[in-house]
């Protein structure tokens, strides 16, 4: 377990170490920012009752979710394809460690970078709402902001396996952020068709489920989950297997 | 009647340890072989030149060696442990640099080591000064390699290639891109990694001196397969017969003391250079010389005429026709 702690800590100061690290984080910060300002002066401050509704509100994968997204699609995509282009990839495979390994301690660092992203969402929202909304008032707590946090956190992990794919499978950034960025444009186009419900997109956000809703008729949030469970599976199953076997020339 | 003396192929000199052993390694592309069942093996210590015109498969096979390639078949056995079945008990003996030696160009030489050393077991941090003394790299470890000179890449290469102490060191064109400087400096490392830390060393190229200067031993392949092995730091006892160019004040005479001796045989006179070519048995070498002087034939200069590694080189590979 130690080993593979390293191999995770390796990854994380890989992307840690870059001069733009902090970028991402500080465009969303002020995102949040802007957008607590504009709803405040031209929606008006009682738009949201309290900082906790602003919050459990904002982050859903309608709102700051598909914002945040696009950056920890950016922040990631070259994970596995930099190591590529940089040539690296030839004295990172020449360890005593598995390929199996490697990769798992890359995967591990994406998830690990889309929840210091949602995290750092979350506590810029509520220190944004507190300034423009209050922190009293309205019926929304804890919980309600925990639920849209976990709504966007399924959101954001599915793009997140998706680009660490692509990365492996094309081993091109350029292609990894466009076309997942691409995909997270149009995820919200619904085709009115029975086959459709067992398409990723209309499953990806959990937030439809919210008070009775459904994305499409006939889809349950339990459908949803196990749907989103078989697709991750998939795209880590095929990212692992042409990784493993690649012949690096 | 050199190249018989030449190649003596896997029995040599030195009976030390097996490093390395190829055996019948091939690889197959779309039903072409690029490596085709090539095997030799290394012992301790010894340095080993991979020798091939471009494109006769030193790269692939180098590749298999360290696992980044996957072998149609065969198997490469490391201290006795198979790449394809003990990967990382194999790969852990192995320190490689593999075409150009590239690292994280944002991090610093000292981060990016450690990288590596956090992926290797049993090496402590002070593993990191001994290897960076080593290649003397001291004064850069804190810049970041994006501002490192080739030939500093190579040094960190190589320090990172002999971080994790492995018995072989496996390095693909290692003086590619060096000045003469780095060049020399390279082969000092070499002959000190194996010689003072009993490392194995095997050096890919194509630049023939190169591996005459340094190598005990050359493989050479062409299209993908073994076309010999040969020797190339000679016992002195290990050839009989020597070929020499003397140069004397009368050519003429010279010959025709020389033809008086027992064994030895006069190949030619060029009377233009005063150079007379004999070819005789080691042990009558002084004998040839007391009988020169005796005679009063003043000699200015005696030259072995050797065969160079290039003369055999191309007379193996046929010329520099491309695979």
């Amino acid at each position: 377990m130690r080993k593979f702690n390293q191999l995770v800590q390796n990854e994380w100061l890989k992307i840690s170490k870059k001069r733009s690290f902090t970028v991402p984080y500080a465009l969303l910060v002020l995102m949040v920012f802007v957008i607590g300002y504009i709803v405040h002066t031209v929606a008006g401050a009682d738009t949201y009752a309290s900082a906790a509704e602003f919050t459990a509100d904002s982050l859903l994968p309608t709102g700051i979710g598909q914002v945040l997204v696009i950056l920890v699609i950016v922040g990631i995509a070259g994970i596995v394809s930099k190591e590529y282009s940089q040539g690296t990839i030839k004295f990172l495979l020449i360890r005593a460690r598995s390929r199996t390994a490697i990769l798992a301690s890359k995967y591990v660092t994406v998830l690990l970078y889309s929840l210091s992203m949602l995290l750092i969402a979350t506590i810029a929202l509520f220190v944004s709402g507190m300034i423009f909304f209050g922190l009293s008032g309205g019926d929304s707590g804890l919980s309600d902001i925990l639920t849209s946090l976990l709504y966007s956190s399924v959101y954001c992990i599915v793009y997140a396996t998706i680009g660490f794919m692509l990365g492996i499978l094309t081993r091109s950034t350029g292609v990894t952020i466009g076309a997942t960025i691409f995909a997270t444009t149009i995820d919200k186009i619904i085709i009115y068709r029975d086959f459709y419900k067992y398409f990723l997109f209309p499953n990806l956000n959990l937030a439809a489920y919210k008070d009775g809703g459904a994305p499409m008729p006939g889809m349950t949030l339990n459908f949803s989950i196990v749907l989103l469970c078989i697709y991750m599976a998939l795209f880590l199953l095929a990212g692992f297997a042409v990784f493993r076997r690649r012949d690096v020339a | 009647m050199n190249s018989s003396t030449r190649n003596q192929g896997l029995s040599g000199p030195m009976k030390e340890e097996t490093v390395l052993e190829m055996q019948g390694v091939s690889k197959v592309i779309k039903g072409k072989a690029i490596v085709d069942n090539l095997s030799f093996d290394i012992r301790r210590g010894e340095i080993i030149g991979l020798l091939g015109p471009n494109g006769a498969g030193k790269t692939t096979t180098i590749r298999m060696m360290t696992g980044l390639i996957r072998m149609s078949r065969g198997d490469v056995l490391i201290h006795g442990h198979s790449i394809r079945k003990d990967f990382k008990r194999a790969i852990s003996q192995i320190g490689a640099i593999i075409e150009n030696p590239e690292f994280y160009p944002h991090m610093t030489g000292y981060d990016n080591l450690k990288q590596y050393l956090r992926m290797s077991d049993g090496a402590g941090e002070s593993r990191i000064d001994e290897v960076v003394a080593l290649v003397g790299l001291q004064e850069a470890m804190d810049k970041k390699v994006k501002a490192y000179s080739l030939g500093m890449r190579q040094r960190l290469g190589i320090a990172q290639a002999l971080l994790h102490s492995p018995k072989l060191l496996i390095l693909d064109e290692p003086t590619n891109g060096l000045d003469p400087a780095g060049i020399r400096e390279m082969r000092d490392y070499m002959r000190t990694i194996a010689e003072v830390e009993g490392i194995a060393i095997l050096i890919s190229s194509h630049m023939l001196a190169e591996i005459e200067q340094i190598c005990h031993r050359a493989v050479v392949i062409q299209n993908g397969k073994l076309v010999t092995v040969t020797q190339l730091a000679e016992a002195p006892e290990a050839r009989s017969e020597v070929a020499l160019t003397i140069r004397v004040d009368n050519a003429g005479n010279a010959r025709t003391v020389a033809e008086a001796l027992q064994g030895v045989e006069v190949t030619g006179t060029d009377e233009a250079h005063s150079e007379l070519h004999v070819s005789l048995p080691d042990g009558n070498v002084p004998e040839l010389v007391a009988a020169l002087s005796e005679a009063k034939v003043g000699v200015y200069r005696i030259t072995e005429n050797k065969q160079s590694l290039e003369d055999d080189f191309l007379k193996w590979t046929g010329g520099n026709r491309i695979a």
